[in-house]
């Protein structure tokens, strides 16, 4: 075994520092971010849940339910593609790791995987986005809706959070059991994995390159998804983590991550909204309102609440679970079905329902700009980032919010 | 080394292995040995930073057939 102790050529090097081991999550978060502006920058931000309604909608319309016959075909939805391709970028990544597999959980996890979508389905119709759209790109887009959605977040996350600690205790049956793992490769075996990511990947370069001259918006698109589902998985990107693990392990890494993400959005996007980059064919205004959406306060605050539990019980928001899916994670393949079978069906008829119920009033404006200008925005967005890092930091070192 | 309990986290998916880990531990003595297996490759990264804060030490990391990695863990 000579070759062994053999050092990695400078190209072998290159990759091992990408594929060898996990990237520390704030690299994921400030990329992540980066990415985002440049969306905001060509189009529009960061969004997951629309995407995933999208599929949704045209599974129904196969199946012939009239209701989406209109369905936009998702080769024509840039948030239905760059959710396609955040799977797919996911499984180059996890394939060039050599981390792809397929790894079915006990029965109870899949029933977990199916609620927990479903939940983000209906918390995703109502709060108008998930953790992306109003909160990783809502938040820095100055929405005070997406504050409130936020809170909400918080509050479904710790009550499900108390429910898994509480199904461990008392039905530890749930999620044990027999379980399946195929095609996983090891050290010495799986050579195929790396093999299948470069098609993978330049397979998705070449359908990017041939799109582009005809729309090169969406050939930005696929780029985009690609590298983002990849970094996903390298990085360990989870929305979910960030919210639950002080209050789980205590540990803040997966919260620090998001925290430097928005940090960069903010800036990024503070700067596009002020002068207006990219205001094309669309005035000005429209340009500051992108991603404000109408959900302030009661219909953000029960959207985020129910988005929060779902996402916690699934084990991953809508990106998380995208993420998964194509890393191979059975439990998030019906947290996915979940998703996109609930979302046509909760948008069409249920979240019409829950809102009519609700009290509404024309008083508050949603842009927290039109209250503080932009730099008070800035601020104030910034302020409750920092109130957020001291949070975890001072609960990682005493333990005062931790479960265990 | 005498290995004092199994979790098997075989198939599970974040956050369940950790939860689980943290619960298994929290019942052993000091000195006791934990042997952990899982699929999970999230796992890889949570536990060596969960054991670096709360003392508990791996002394044995291996790979197995099949995708499965296992931990040996001993208790602080």
């Amino acid at each position: 075994m000579a070759d062994q102790n053999k050092e990695p050529g400078i190209l072998q090097d290159l990759f091992n520092t990408f594929f060898k081991k996990h990237w520390p999550v704030w690299v994921g978060g400030v990329t992540l971010g980066l990415l985002n502006i440049l969306l905001f920058a060509v189009k529009s931000p960061w969004g997951a849940s629309g995407g995933i309604n999208n599929w949704g909608e045209n599974v129904f319309k196969i199946f012939g339910i009239s209701s989406f016959e209109n369905a936009t075909p998702t080769s024509a939805s840039l948030y239905g593609v760059l959710c396609l391709l955040i799977v797919l970028g996911s499984f180059a990544g996890a394939l060039f790791s050599k981390e792809f597999a397929l790894r079915i959980p006990p029965k109870g996890e899949l029933v977990k995987g199916f609620i927990g979508g479903g939940l983000m389905a209906i918390g995703a119709t109502l709060g108008l986005g998930c953790t992306i759209g109003s909160f990783f790109s809502g938040v820095p887009a100055l929405s005070g809706g997406a504050i409130i959605f936020t809170i909400g977040l918080f509050a479904g996350t710790i009550v499900a959070l108390k429910y898994l600690l509480w199904e461990m205790e008392k039905f530890p049956g749930f999620s044990t059991g027999k379980s399946f793992t195929f095609l996983a490769a090891s050290e010495e075996k799986g050579k195929w994995q790396i093999w299948l990511g470069w098609i993978v990947s330049i397979g998705t370069f070449i359908l990017a390159f041939r799109v582009a001259g005809t729309n090169g918006v969406l050939a930005w698109f696929i780029i985009s998804g690609l590298l983002m589902g990849l970094i996903c998985q390298r990085s360990r990107f989870c929305i979910v983590k960030a919210f639950r693990d002080p209050f789980m392990t205590g540990e803040s890494d997966g919260s620090v991550g998001v925290m430097a993400g928005l940090l960069i959005t903010l800036v990024g996007f503070t700067a596009i909204k002020y002068f207006g980059i990219g205001v094309g064919e669309s005035s000005l205004r429209a340009r500051e309102m992108t991603w404000i959406f109408g959900h302030f306060w009661l219909r953000g605050l029960l959207g985020g609440f129910i988005f929060g539990l779902g996402m916690t019980v699934a084990g991953g928001c809508a990106v998380g679970t995208l993420w998964r899916v194509g890393e191979g994670q059975v439990k998030l393949w019906m947290s996915a079905l979940g998703f996109l079978l609930i979302s046509p069906i909760s948008k069409h008829y249920i979240v019409p329902a829950i809102n009519n119920a609700l009290p509404h009033t024309m008083k508050f404006k949603n842009y927290l700009p039109d209250y503080f200008g932009y730099g008070g925005a800035f601020l104030i967005v910034l302020f409750v980032i920092l109130i957020w890092y001291v949070f975890v930091k001072w609960n990682e070192r005493t333990g005062k919010f931790s479960a265990f | 080394m005498e290995i004092k309990e199994t979790l098997d986290c075989k198939g599970l998916s974040c956050p369940m292995p950790m939860m689980k880990l943290a619960k298994a531990i929290k019942g052993l003595g000091t000195g006791d040995i934990l042997e952990m297996l899982g699929t999970d490759p999230g796992t890889k990264s949570d536990l060596p930073k969960w054991c670096e804060k709360t003392g508990n030490k791996i002394v044995e990391e291996s790979e197995i057939e099949g995708g499965v990695f296992r931990y040996l863990i001993e208790k602080k």
